[in-house]
C-alpha cells in the first residue's frame, strides 16, 4: 500500500523506528450542561507496524472515545480535544484538515464497530456500501470496485459473495454482518485496523469465528490492530500487548502475559480476581468495592484510590504518573514509586489465582 | 456493599434431591402469520419437547446462544408465556393448569430477575412503589401488605438485604447505577418471599467488577432464603461459578444436562464441546485447541431434520456424515450419574476431545510486532 509519509516530519521524531501510531497524553473532554466531562484525560500508547494492542477497561473508562478521537469522529462542540497528539505515520492526525483526514479515515485507518446492524446502512445493498469506500480511496471504476468488493467478501469467508453483494443488511445474520464490516474495513488495505468491541454483540461460537478471522487477516495483511474490548479473555487470545484504562487514563501497560499474569496495578488485579472461574466455585468472588467515579466528581489524587484495597494517605494527595518499569511495562500507581518500596513488597506477596 | 458472608454453592443438602420443578415434554410454539387474514403459515418452535427437573435448593444453570429458547423456557415456567403442550409440575401439581387463587398464590412463589436493569424498572415510579406494587397485589389478611406502612417497612428491609440504604426507597431508578438497579430488581423479587427465582441473564449487562458483586449477593441470598434458582446466561464462566447443575440448549431442545463439574470437565454433546472450546480464557498460558463451528444457528422456524445440530456438527463430519444424524431426532439418554445427552454418538465425543486443552507457558512472542508504550 502507499503511504503519504512525510519524511521531514518523520525525521523530527528520532527513535520512533517502526512505530505506526503513537498517541501521547491525549485529552478529549466534553462540555455538557452539568459541566465538563474529561472522558479521556491522559492516554498514551503506541503500536508498531503490524503490532496488536488492546485497550481494555469497563464501560465509561474512555476506551471508545479514544478510538473515535483517533478517527477524528468526535463532534466539536460538544467535544473538545484539550491536548495531546496522535502521530500516525509521522503526522499528527489532530492537525490535519478535514479533507486530509477523510483520505486517511476508511483508507489507511479502518474501523470495525461493535454493532454491525446499526453501523451498516439498512437501505443500501452490501455491494453499494462496500464499493462506496473503494471508489473513494482507490483509483478504479465501478466495475473494478465491485470486483474488489467481491474479493474482499470472499477473503472474510462469506460464501456466495457475488449474491451477497446485492443483498441488504437485514438479510444477513449477525456474524455475517460483522464479516461484511470487516470486508469493508479491509477493502482499502489499511495500515491500522481499529476494532471497537467487534464481538460483544455476537454469540460465543460466532465470536470465535470472528476472532479467528481478525487474527488471520491481521497476520495475512500485516495491518496493525487496535482492539477495544472489556473482555480479558478476548484480550488474552487476540493481541500481544495491553493498555488497561480506568477513568479516562491508561493505568497499566505491558505484554499480555505480564499484565494478565502479573498485574502491576491494583485495578487490573481487582478485575482479574473478580472474573468467575472454575477454581473459585464455592468461594465468594473477590470484588472491587464501590463503583466507577462520577465524571463530575472525580476523587482527588489517584482516580482508583477510593476503591483500592492497597491505598494509603499519599494516594489522595497526588496522582502517580505512568511509571515505566521497563520492557514496555508501566503502571500508574504510587506503589511503583521507589519511595514506597516496602508497600510494593506487601502488594507482591499475597497473590491469588491470577485467572 | 455486601459482604459475602457464606459459601456459594454448597454440596447438596439432604432434601436437595427432591425436585421442586418438573418439566415434562414442554413445548412453546409461536405462530407465524401471513397474508391479510393473518393465517398461520408456520410455527417457531422456541421450546420443543423439553424435559428436565430442578431440585429443591439448587441453582440450575441454562446456557445456549441467543435464540435457542432459554428465555422462552423460563418465561413459560413462570406462566408469562402460554405453553403449547406439556406439563410443569411444582410439588407434583401441574402449574400450567392453575387458575384463580391458585395462580395468584403461585405468582408470589415464583419470581423473576430480569436482564436489563434499566428497562425492567418503571422510570416514573419511586423504588418504594416498584417494590411495593407486588406486595400490594399479593396482600392478604395474614401478611398485612395492604397497609402502606407495613409495605414500606418491608421495602426498606429488603433494600437492606440487597445492600442498599433504606431511604433509597424514595428515589427513582435513574438515580442509580446499573449494579444498584439490579439490586433493586432482586429486592423486588425477594420481597414477595418466593421459593423459586428465574434469573434471566441477571449479570449480562453489568461490568466485570459489578458482576462479581451481584453474583456474590445472589449466592448469599440463596443461602439466607432457601431459594431455588433457574439461572439463564450465555456467559459460561458465570454459569459454571454459580450453578449446581447445568442444561445446554440448542434450537429449542435441551441437548445435555449434568452436574456442573461433570459437564465442564467431560462434555458429552458435540455442541457443548464446541461451546466450551469457544470461550476465551483470560489466562494467557491456556491455549485451547479450538473447535470453530461453521455457519450460523439455523432458524427455529425451519429447524433441520433429525438432530438439530447436525448441520454444524464437527463430530458428524469426523464420523463421515452418518445418515442417522439427519434422519432421526436423538432422544435424551442417561450416560450415568444423571448426565443426560441427546446425541446418537455421544460415546465418540470423549475420545475426540481427550487432548483438547494444552496447558503450558507459551514461548515469548516475537518482539518485532509488539507495541512500545510511552511512559509519562
Amino acid at each position: 500500500m502507499t503511504t503519504d509519509l512525510d519524511p521531514g516530519a518523520h525525521a523530527l521524531r528520532a527513535g520512533v523506528g517502526d512505530v505506526l501510531l503513537d498517541v501521547r497524553d491525549l485529552r478529549t473532554h466534553f462540555k455538557v450542561m452539568d459541566g465538563l466531562v474529561k472522558a479521556v484525560d491522559g492516554v498514551s500508547f503506541s503500536i508498531r507496524r503490524g503490532g496488536r494492542l488492546a485497550l481494555v477497561g469497563e464501560s465509561g473508562c474512555g476506551k471508545s472515545v479514544t478510538a473515535l478521537t483517533i478517527m477524528r469522529l468526535i463532534d466539536q462542540p460538544p467535544g473538545l480535544i484539550a491536548g495531546g497528539e496522535i502521530m500516525f505515520n509521522g503526522r499528527d492526525l489532530l492537525k490535519l484538515s478535514d479533507q486530509e483526514i477523510r483520505k486517511i479515515r476508511g483508507g489507511q485507518i479502518a474501523m470495525i464497530f461493535q454493532e454491525p446492524m446499526t453501523s451498516l446502512n439498512p437501505v443500501l445493498t452490501v455491494g453499494a456500501q462496500l464499493t462506496e469506500a473503494i471508489l473513494l480511496h482507490q483509483e478504479t471504476d465501478k466495475k473494478g470496485a465491485r470486483r474488489i468488493a467481491q474479493t474482499a467478501l470472499e477473503d472474510v469467508g462469506v460464501a456466495d459473495a457475488k449474491r451477497r453483494l446485492d443483498q441488504y443488511p437485514h438479510e444477513l445474520s449477525g456474524g455475517m454482518r460483522q464479516r461484511v464490516m470487516i470486508a469493508m474495513a479491509l477493502s482499502c488495505n489499511p495500515a491500522l485496523i481499529i476494532a471497537d468491541e467487534p464481538t460483544t454483540a455476537l454469540d460465543v461460537t460466532i465470536q470465535r469465528q470472528i476472532l479467528e478471522l481478525i487474527k488471520d487477516i491481521q497476520t495475512r495483511t500485516g495491518a496493525a490492530l487496535l482492539l477495544i474490548t472489556h473482555d480479558l479473555g478476548v484480550v488474552a487470545e487476540t493481541v500481544d500487548d495491553v493498555a488497561v484504562m480506568y477513568a479516562g487514563r491508561v493505568v497499566e501497560t505491558g505484554s499480555v502475559e505480564e499484565v494478565l499474569l502479573h498485574p502491576r496495578h491494583p485495578y487490573t488485579r481487582g478485575l482479574l480476581e473478580s472474573i468467575p472461574s472454575q477454581g473459585k466455585r464455592g468461594k465468594p468472588l473477590s470484588v472491587i468495592k464501590g463503583m466507577v467515579p462520577n465524571p463530575f466528581r472525580m476523587p482527588p489524587g489517584c482516580k482508583f484510590q477510593p476503591r483500592c484495597p492497597y491505598q494509603w494517605g499519599e494516594c489522595a494527595t497526588g496522582e502517580a504518573p505512568l511509571i515505566s518499569l521497563g520492557e514496555g511495562i508501566s503502571s500508574r500507581c504510587l506503589l511503583h514509586d521507589p519511595r514506597f518500596r516496602d508497600r510494593l513488597a506487601a502488594y507482591d506477596t499475597p497473590m491469588g489465582d491470577p485467572a | 456493599m455486601t459482604q459475602p458472608a457464606s459459601l456459594a454453592p454448597s454440596p447438596a443438602a439432604p432434601d436437595a434431591e427432591l425436585p421442586l420443578i418438573e418439566v415434562e415434554h414442554l413445548k412453546t410454539y409461536y405462530p407465524i402469520r401471513a397474508g391479510i387474514i393473518r393465517r398461520t403459515v408456520g410455527q417457531v418452535k422456541a421450546v420443543d419437547d423439553v424435559s428436565f427437573q430442578i431440585r429443591k435448593g439448587e441453582v440450575f444453570g441454562l446456557v445456549g446462544e441467543s435464540g435457542c429458547g432459554k428465555t422462552t423456557l423460563g418465561r413459560t415456567l413462570l406462566r408469562l408465556e402460554k405453553a403449547t403442550a406439556g406439563q410443569v409440575k411444582m410439588e407434583g401439581r401441574n402449574i400450567l393448569a392453575f387458575k384463580g387463587d391458585d395462580l395468584k398464590a403461585l405468582r408470589r412463589r415464583i419470581q423473576v430477575i430480569f436482564q436489563d436493569p434499566v428497562g425492567s424498572l418503571n422510570p416514573r415510579m419511586p423504588v418504594s412503589d416498584i417494590i411495593g406494587e407486588g406486595l400490594m397485589a399479593q396482600a392478604t389478611a395474614e401478611n398485612g401488605w395492604a397497609d402502606r406502612t407495613a409495605r414500606d417497612k418491608r421495602t426498606g428491609d429488603y433494600l437492606e438485604v440487597v445492600g442498599l440504604r433504606r431511604d433509597y426507597a424514595r428515589r427513582y431508578p435513574h438515580e442509580f447505577s446499573g449494579g444498584q438497579r439490579q439490586r433493586i430488581g432482586i429486592a423486588r423479587a425477594l420481597a414477595l418471599d418466593p421459593e423459586f427465582v428465574f434469573a434471566d441473564e441477571p449479570v449480562s449487562a453489568l461490568d466485570v467488577s459489578i458482576q462479581s458483586q451481584i453474583l456474590n449477593l445472589m449466592s448469599d441470598l440463596r443461602e439466607q432464603f432457601n431459594l431455588t434458582y433457574l439461572f439463564v446466561a450465555h456467559n459460561l464462566s458465570v454459569v459454571q461459578y454459580i450453578s449446581d447443575r447445568v442444561g445446554v440448549m440448542y434450537l429449542g431442545k435441551i441437548v445435555e444436562v449434568a452436574d456442573v463439574a461433570d459437564l465442564y470437565a467431560h462434555p458429552r454433546h458435540p455442541y457443548t464441546v464446541a461451546l466450551l472450546s469457544a470461550v476465551p480464557d483470560p489466562d494467557p498460558r491456556v491455549r485451547k485447541k479450538r473447535l470453530v463451528l461453521h455457519g450460523d444457528v439455523p432458524s427455529p422456524a425451519k429447524p433441520p431434520t433429525g438432530c438439530r445440530f447436525h448441520t454444524r456438527c464437527w463430530l458428524r463430519e469426523q464420523l463421515g456424515n452418518p445418515e442417522q444424524c439427519s434422519a432421526e431426532d436423538p432422544a435424551p439418554r442417561d450416560m450415568g450419574g444423571g448426565h443426560q445427552v441427546a446425541c446418537h454418538f455421544a460415546e465418540q465425543v470423549s475420545k475426540s476431545v481427550a487432548s483438547e486443552t494444552i496447558h503450558g507457558v507459551i514461548a515469548s512472542k516475537t518482539q518485532e510486532t509488539g507495541p512500545v508504550v510511552a511512559g509519562a
